[in-house]
């Protein structure tokens, strides 16, 4: 039951909907009673994207096209930026696949765009690194209000490798951005983050999952959202810990921020352990503004909308702070502080 | 790891299971087999009126349309339904019924595992020591219900469910069901068809009940199942403690226990349940036998203020798949969840709680301490919701795992969906081993590593014990105890 499964076969009853457990939150079985037809193929100029003018090596892609193949070799770090973009509706399945070789570095910026019309895409990504590799990936996904985008990434670690992310994003009609990561210990380090800043009738499902298979292997998370209006953020996050895999250290935490009686946050924090000398540890708060900090803030004379937008910067801010490539954080942090804007 | 080999050892040359007797009482049986005719069997045996057999059909009807659930971290062979009995029963004697007339036989089976039957057993005690009456449950009947008379001068009505369904028939009717439906899930819906006692207690408006109130289950015939249904009813204002114990003979096949259990919970009314759970686990290096506990319990506090706390130490079980739950409906009514879950052997246990929050200002809070060892897998599943209209609804969630061993498997599966911007909701999770520095230090004062590991474990869920009645906490702590034996190594 997947969505690539759906628009391959033309079969709505492929559709992974509410009574599949891991889409409960998500369902796309109930909301898309008929598939578009696929999209137009598109002429004309592709929209930039955010991150084209940081990247070495700038890929567009418009309405899917011939599978993008990304292989990185040199030990200097070398900057990408896939711009994914889904014009004038339809539906399409776009696939990339990303290798990074021994111990050469990457720094993939990938960036998401929809048009107003309505449309349903999906992206498969294979991320494959091999021993000593590193690779941080920033994605910024902004999907039109009709847009339907489920964007799976499959990541394989091997010994010694480095991955790091941060999805950021603001939601679209139905949006999951997914992750699974094979992550083999051996000194392989796992930073998986995101946030998602939803309002209006937006949904975001930021999905992971992690299977640690070797001994010694360390995995960070961190994922923050703030929901307004009727949105709906879901988080779900697995990290298994297999038999064997001992000595891992894997830290999760969720926290969320509602700023209106009817949005929602659905989490499910998940951790499933078959092996004993681990230590695992998630946590997740779901709440709302601290009432205290905006006073303080109110008495210093810091106007309560101000005051509201400078705490959920800060809130957020956590997340951003932890992108490492420079140039990309200073664009996710004005991407983040315009919709954080009362 | 000599120390640790001789530990071992030592441990497995221990008795592990210490109620694994079987009694030969003189018993009567249904036939074997599930069908409607079973279910009028039952019906038909209790003396039940004709609304009571047509809530079972209705039921058994319905259970016949589902299937059964497979999510659960659990695994086991289909069960056959038709290879069970669904009624075993002491034989009766003839003539009133009253304690000096009960089989000795049964009394000595109670005796033996230290329940006290005898009121005046209680009383023989040292002067001021707590007072508890006693509901026996034995197979599929219940036996004996202790301090009848003292609970009926506070006006406490506590029987088995077959009486009260008798005595009481407009309270059962007005309730039973009433927080479990009987289609809620396919194990409470074959319960409601052939659930055959249990407990039933109403506690009137204002009235705080004198005593602990207690329910005794014993599975002893084999092959057959054991279905009880339990009522409780807290009216407005009114408290009331109650703990249930379970036990069963070590058999090789595997025996069903699906029982349901409804509190309801009127304004400002308070109930607290305990449950020791210490059905026979099945052999711990074959897996072979034990019971599946496959328990429906639910609490709908209906009224504003009230409040329902469910502690339970689960140690027995081969698969124990169960998650006591709280509607909180009324206004500012509380919940609470407090759970010790040890598996060990080839245990597997898939346990949590639900808090379900509509009424505005309710709070829960969840402490569960899972500890894993030997070949036993330990999942804590839980959901936290909050309805829009639960305006300032507050949760707060801990649950820690410990393992114990290189095969055992721990697993922590919250759900948390938050629907409205006033609510907060706190959960943390952490999954450790046993500390050796903490192992070190303890053996270092002298303490064989056995005594360390349960003095750690002790520790350790601390935090649940205490929130159980006194003079079980003690019980439960040696429970704690001897469910680690034979872990260490």
């Amino acid at each position: 039951m997947t969505l690539a499964a759906a628009l391959k076969t033309r079969d709505v009853t492929q559709l992974p909907g509410k009574r599949d457990e891991d889409w409960r939150w998500t369902d796309l079985r109930g909301l898309v009673r008929a598939l578009p037809e696929p999209s137009e193929p598109f002429a004309g100029e592709p929209p930039r994207g955010p991150f084209a003018d940081l990247a070495g090596l700038p890929i567009h892609v418009v309405n899917a096209s011939d599978p993008v193949v990304i292989r990185a070799k040199s030990a200097e770090p070398y900057v990408v930026a896939l711009h994914f973009a889904a014009l004038g509706g339809g539906s399409h399945a776009a696939t990339a696949r990303i290798e990074v070789a021994e111990n050469a570095r990457l720094i993939l910026l990938e960036s998401y765009e929809g048009d107003a019309e309505a449309y349903v895409a999906d992206h498969a990504l294979s991320i494959t690194l091999a021993p000593g590799a590193s690779l941080e990936r920033v994605v910024l996904a902004a999907d039109g209000e009709l847009g339907i985008n489920v964007s799976t990434a499959q990541v394989t670690l091997s010994a010694g490798a480095r991955y790091a992310q941060t999805v950021l994003t603001d939601g679209g009609r139905r949006q999951r951005i997914e992750t699974r990561v094979t992550h083999p210990g051996a000194g392989a380090d796992l930073r998986l983050d995101g946030a998602y800043l939803l309002a209006d009738k937006r949904h975001a499902d930021q999905t992971t999952e992690v299977l640690h298979q070797g001994v010694g292997g360390t995995t960070a998370q961190l994922t923050k959202g703030v929901v307004r209006d009727q949105s709906r953020g879901v988080f779900q996050g697995r990290i298994v810990v297999e038999e064997g895999a001992d000595q891992t250290d894997a830290r999760m935490r969720h926290q969320a921020l509602i700023l209106s009686d009817q949005a929602e946050v659905d989490a499910r924090p998940e951790l499933l352990i078959f092996a004993d000398d681990v230590s695992c540890a998630h946590g997740n708060t779901i709440g709302a503004l601290d009432d205290e900090a905006l006073f303080y803030m109110r008495q210093r004379g810091i106007p309560e909308p101000q005051a509201r937008a400078l705490l959920m910067a800060a809130f957020v801010g956590e997340v951003i702070e932890r992108i490492e490539h420079a140039p990309a954080r200073e664009i996710a942090r004005a991407w983040v502080a315009q919709r954080l804007e009362v | 790891m000599a120390a640790v080999k001789e530990t071992v050892q030592h441990v497995e040359a221990l008795e592990k299971y210490q109620h694994g007797f079987v009694t030969d009482i003189d018993q009567e049986f249904a036939p074997k087999g599930l069908s409607a005719d079973i279910v009028r069997f039952i019906s038909a045996k209790k003396g039940e009126p004709q609304w009571m057999l047509d809530w079972r059909l209705e039921a058994y009807e319905r259970w016949l349309a589902m299937d059964a659930p497979e999510w659960a971290k659990v695994k086991f062979p289909p069960i056959d339904y038709q290879d069970s009995y669904y009624y075993a029963a002491p034989k009766e004697k003839s003539g009133p019924k009253s304690l000096d007339e009960v089989d000795p036989e049964l009394l000595a089976v109670y005796a033996k595992l230290g329940i006290p039957l005898k009121e005046q057993a209680v009383l023989a005690g040292v002067e001021g020591a707590p007072r508890y009456a006693v509901d026996a449950v034995f197979d599929s009947v219940s036996v004996v219900t202790t301090f009848k008379k003292e609970l009926g001068q506070a006006g406490v009505i506590f029987c088995s469910m077959s009486e009260a369904i008798r005595e009481h028939p407009e309270l059962v009717r007005k309730y039973l069901g009433s927080v479990v439906p009987v289609s809620d899930n396919y194990y409470a819906c074959l319960n409601a068809a052939v659930f055959s006692d249990g407990s039933f207690v109403y506690v009137p408006p204002g009235v705080r009940c004198p005593m602990e109130l207690s329910t005794y289950f014993r599975i002893n015939a084999e092959n057959s199942g054991q279905f009880e249904r339990t009522l409780i009813i807290a009216d407005a204002g009114a408290y009331v403690s109650y703990l249930e114990g379970c036990t069963a003979p070590m058999r090789d096949e595997n025996q069903l226990h699906a029982a349901v259990v409804e509190l309801v919970v009127h304004d400002d009314a308070e109930i607290k349940y305990s449950t020791v759970q210490n059905w026979y686990p099945g052999d711990p290096e074959t897996g072979k036998g034990g019971i599946y506990n496959f328990v429906t319990k639910r609490a709908d506090c209906r009224g504003d203020r009230s409040k329902v706390s469910w502690t339970q130490v689960e140690t027995g079980s081969a698969i124990t798949w169960k998650y006591p739950s709280c509607v909180l409906r009324g206004k500012d009514s509380v919940g609470e969840f407090y759970s010790i879950a040890i598996t060990n052997g080839r245990q597997q246990a898939d346990t949590g709680t639900k808090m379900i929050h509509l009424g505005e200002g309710s709070r829960s809070r969840v402490i569960s301490k899972g500890i894993s060892a030997g070949r036993s897998s330990n999942t804590y599943r839980g959901l936290v919701s909050a309805h829009p209209k639960a305006k300032g609804a507050r949760n707060f969630t801990q649950c820690d795992s410990l393992l114990i061993g290189k095969t055992c498997a721990a697993h922590t599966v919250p759900y948390v969906e938050a629907r409205n911007g006033s609510c907060v909701f706190e959960h943390e999770a952490t999954t450790t081993k046993l500390s050796e520095d903490q192992l070190f230090y303890v053996m270092q004062r002298g303490l064989s590593q056995e005594e360390a590991v349960q003095l750690l474990v002790n520790g350790f869920v601390k935090d649940v014990l205490q929130e159980l009645p006194m003079e079980f906490a003690v019980e439960a702590q040696k429970l704690v105890a001897i469910s680690l034996e034979g872990s260490v190594g």
